[in-house]
């Protein structure tokens, strides 16, 4: 490793090295405490002839996994519960991956729903038909009856079945506790009816409040109405400070407005109207709180200065001052914080959506890269051989053309391509600088129409270029026209060809960050020996490049003192 | 006096008065003087920042509001007479327990919290009432006021929960708007109040009630902006026949309750979106400086580790690099090692090698360029010497 030669210490070098470190554990190894290397991964395990192979080998070979993290997304409960041994190896499945498999079942959730439709249906003509005493409509009335207590036995049957399915996890769920509370307070009154309590008392009441409670399991079932009251709980708990301090004013007020109206409630005087307002604490409390809503405030206070004893200046001190912080203060906070959190939570939708996009992206990038990738080495073999000069301007016109087409520049004139002309990567950059006689370009190849797919990436980078039209970098891409120096870089001669408007380092630096961002289900897998040997080369790189920097630094310096001696 | 000035460099204020210097001084002696009661002090800051202590507090002010609550009631109080002077007198003398400890342990920086101020303005409200009671009598008039104001001893209990000081650090933020805003509500009424009183004010055909003096205009500006019961109003006008008061009475609502009070949402919309995204970026560039600062540990420790692997020499003096050497020999090709970060994926690989082929042009060209620069300068020298040495065969002729 390179590093005992006395180097100046770069970051970047330093990086790879501990990279390097990190993935063989080699700290360990030279500590002589890990002796294990991975040597199969669990695809060569599953694969039948490797198997058979390393069943042959040794067959007492014990295996040691080595778990990587890998992001598999969600992984639900029946799927966990599937991967049990006590699962796998009994007969039967078990009861619970039967209720599973129904409660999931589409059949069955549409079902539900069809209930609670019913449900509230059934009751809207129960209630019509409560009163009549009809006769003929009594097989009506009994149906109806039938339909509820129908609905009611498979509503428990839903919940029965979730039990069945995970016990411990129903109750972690808030929806299922609702349901479960709902379902629970509807049974009651039922059976208490059952018994035969008489006609009108208070829980037939009851009964119907609860049935129509029932309608309220539909809030459950639909990810809209869940995502509306999930936004609103959650707006709810970022307030819960707010509420606290709204509690304290009110209790301040309500305390305060007892004693500042003792002469007030006391007075004999008739006709008043708000007496009572303020007589106790909790009337008090309810004063507040109509004062709160700039309800009839000014009657009140016109009411209150009726009375002689009653100071005209404290009780006047006492509403405004309550108007303005409670009213039009507070009010005007709690509205600020709603819209705020609706903003916040609009937001994160809207986040996930740009990550789908900004995916999008770095997976065209990519392409890109790739396509340029191959382009570049039967390029540079052959740009040794031929090589002229020439001023003209060979645009692509065959848009069929993908990949392996690189066209000349203009020379003086800063002029773009016209984007719909251009390919995945090849149109012309605009040079900034009129001095620059001849430019030298690589021969434009016309290879033969290979098919790419870079159809969908045209337009992408159309839109691209349109959008970088006006920016455009005024780097100097052009060589002169020097035939002979540059013999020893020809391999590395070749003019980039840039799609779009873009330069190479634009276009690097815009897709950079989505690329490394990416969700990467695509792993590489390195022969060992050679990703050992390709983090030393690229730390030595790195010290590499650092001195040729110097050493260009150095010529440049010999170059500018140059004298004529 | 100069002495103290050299003894203390963050005093930069240089005032010209008097006064000024002298406070300075002053300033400067104080925070000369040492405490000699250092022991001391240091346990009372340790009891107020006990837990116990502040669990002691809040449950004291909550037990205070409670009895609050209950003395409202004339029988409760009544009955339970002897149970609300003793709870008074402990409350009363906890508060000043509080207050004393913290001033001791603090004398200067006190006053500088507004939390602090806070219980002093409590206390002073309680002193009010006592002195009150004592010096005007049983019988005064106003002495139910004080008793009311007493409620707001609920206020310590804002210092005590870190949650409604934020919020409330965020909401003060906006005071100064709010301020503003209702400094505008306010010279806007009293433009109208003044014109209200002018047309519908006189004594004679006027409605007196409602428009007879500034205050009652006022407060009747006020019923219109908070559009309650503006329409009995209205009526009142109506009955006496002003025929411009309709125009007066809509123009006035447009401007105050549709304008103005709305002007309050929109403003405080806008403060509290600016005030959570700096607390929300704050959060971030937190978080973000410890990861780096993990990240920096880790790295470190690695370093270290490598290091001391290098330097020691165990076992029959293998260096590092020997060592190094070794473990390669023992990597095989055939075993696979899946990776999935960045640095040795594929498209980095690509991106990194164009960008490094792409920094050999530009190097390269820029060679070119010096050349030619070199070359030209080079034609010019040529060029010179032809000149001078004519000039100098000028010169010398």
């Amino acid at each position: 490793m390179a590093q005992e030669q006395g180097h100046v210490p770069l970051p970047r070098a330093d990086a790879i090295r501990s990279r390097l470190v990190d993935t063989f554990s080699l700290i360990e190894h030279l500590q002589g405490l890990s002796q294990a290397v991975p040597r199969h991964t669990l695809r060569e395990i599953l694969d039948p002839s490797r198997q058979k192979k390393l069943m042959s080998g040794d067959q007492n070979q014990l295996v040691r996994f080595s778990i990587k993290p890998r992001h598999m997304g969600h992984i639900t409960h029946s799927q966990r519960m599937l991967s049990r041994l006590q699962v796998r190896c009994s007969r039967r499945p078990p009861l619970s991956l039967w209720a599973g498999w129904v409660l999931e079942n589409p059949i069955f959730s549409k079902f539900i729903i069809f209930l609670i439709f019913l449900n509230t249906i059934v009751l809207m003509v129960e209630i019509e038909l409560m009163e009549s005493t009809n006769t003929k409509l009594w097989p009506l009335k009994l149906t109806l009856e039938v339909a509820d207590w129908f609905i009611l036995l498979s509503f428990i049957l839903e919940i029965i079945l979730m039990w069945m399915f995970s016990f411990s996890l129903f109750w972690n769920n808030a929806w299922n506790v609702f349901d479960f509370v709902v379902t629970m307070s509807s049974l009651l009154p039922e059976f208490v009816v059952l018994m035969g309590v008489s006609g009108n008392s208070v829980w037939l009441q009851l009964l119907r409040i609860s049935r129509v409670l029932r309608s309220l399991k539909l809030f459950a079932r639909f990810r809209q109405i869940k995502v509306i009251i999930l936004a609103l709980a959650r707006a709810l708990k970022s307030m819960t400070f707010l509420l606290m301090l709204l509690l304290i004013f009110f209790y301040i007020f309500a305390v305060t407005g007892v004693y500042f109206f003792e002469d007030y409630s006391r007075s004999t005087i008739e006709n008043l109207e708000y007496n009572m307002f303020f007589s106790d604490l909790l009337n008090s409390l309810v004063t507040v709180f109509i004062l709160f809503t700039l309800d009839h405030w000014y009657a009140l206070l016109q009411d209150v200065w009726k009375v002689p004893e009653a100071s005209r200046v404290f009780s006047s001190i006492y509403v405004i001052l309550w108007l303005l912080l409670g009213s039009i203060i507070f009010r005007n906070i709690i509205v600020a914080m709603m819209v705020t959190n609706f903003q916040n939570i609009r937001n994160e939708l809207s986040e996930e959506m740009t990550h789908l996009e900004v995916q999008y992206k770095a997976d065209i990038f990519k392409r890109q890269i790739i396509q340029r990738r191959q382009n570049l080495s039967p390029e540079a073999v052959r740009a040794t051989s031929h090589r002229k000069a020439s001023k003209d301007v060979l645009k692509p016109k065959e848009p069929e053309l993908s990949d392996s087409e690189k066209s000349d520049a203009e020379t003086s004139d800063a002029e773009t391509n016209d984007a719909e002309t251009s390919d995945t990567e090849k149109s012309d950059v605009e040079t900034g600088d009129a001095e620059k006689s001849d430019t030298q370009r690589s021969d434009s190849e016309e290879s033969d129409t290979e098919e790419g797919e870079a159809k969908g990436s045209d337009a992408e980078q159309d839109e691209d270029g349109e959008g970088q039209k006006k920016s455009s970098k005024s780097k100097v891409y052009s060589s002169s026209s020097s035939t002979a120096s540059s013999s020893s870089y020809s391999t590395f001669l070749v003019d980039f060809d840039y799609d779009g408007k873009m330069d190479w380092e634009t276009l690097v630096h815009e897709n950079l960050p989505g690329l490394m961002h990416m969700d990467q289900d695509d792993r590489v897998v390195w022969p060992r020996d050679s990703l050992f040997r390709y983090f030393e080369l690229l730390e030595k790189l790195q010290y590499n490049l650092e001195e040729r920097k110097n050493l260009q630094e150095f010529a440049v310096q010999a170059l500018m003192s140059f004298e004529d001696k | 006096m100069s002495q103290y000035f050299h003894h203390n460099p963050p005093v930069r204020v240089a005032s010209s008065s008097l006064f000024g210097t002298a406070s300075e001084a002053l300033y400067a002696r104080f925070k000369k003087i040492k405490r000699k009661d250092v022991e001391c002090q240091a346990f009372f800051r340790k009891v107020l920042k006990n837990p116990l202590f502040q669990l002691l507090m809040i449950s004291t002010i909550t037990s205070n509001a409670f009895f609050m609550v209950l003395g409202t009631d004339y029988n409760i109080r009544y009955k339970l007479f002897r149970l609300f002077e003793i709870s008074e007198i402990l409350f009363v003398s906890i508060y000043a327990c509080e207050f004393f400890m913290k001033v001791y342990v603090e004398p200067i920086k006190y006053w500088r919290d507004g939390y602090n101020l806070l219980d002093v303005v409590i206390i002073l409200i309680i002193l009010i009432r006592y002195s009150l009671r004592k010096i005007k009598g049983r019988h005064y008039r106003y002495l139910h006021i004080a008793d009311g104001i007493q409620s707001l001893r609920i206020l310590k209990l804002i210092s005590y929960s870190r949650g409604i000081r934020t919020l409330i650090t965020a909401v003060g933020q906006t005071v100064y708007t709010v301020a503003s805003v209702l400094t505008l509500l306010f010279v806007l009424m009293f433009i109208f109040a003044i014109l209200g009183f002018c047309l519908f004010g006189t004594p004679e055909k006027g409605d007196l009630d409602n428009w007879g003096n500034l205050a009652s205009a006022f407060f009747t500006l006020f019923s219109l902006a908070t559009v309650d019961g503006w329409t009995n109003l209205q009526e009142q006008l109506d009955k006496r026949k002003f025929t411009v008061s309709r125009a007066f009475t809509i123009i006035f609502i447009l401007l105050a309750s549709f304008i103005f009070l709305n002007m309050f949402v929109g403003v405080m919309i806008m403060h509290t979106e600016d005030s959570i995204k700096k607390f929300q970026r704050e959060l971030m560039a937190e978080r973000h400086v410890t990861l780096m600062e993990e990240k920096q540990m880790i790295l470190r420790n690695q370093q270290e580790a490598v290091n001391r692997l290098m330097n020691t020499q165990s076992g029959g003096g293998k260096n590092f690099t020997e060592l190094v050497e070794e473990f390669k020999k023992t990597l095989r090709h055939t075993d696979p090692m899946v990776l999935d970060d960045f640095g040795s994926s594929l498209p980095f690989i690509d991106v990194y090698f164009s960008t490094l082929d792409n920094q050999d042009i530009v190097v390269q060209k820029l060679q070119e360029l010096y050349y030619e620069i070199v070359n030209v300068l080079c034609l010019m020298l040529e060029d010179l010497p032809k000149k001078m040495s004519s000039h100098s065969s000028e010169f010398m002729n």
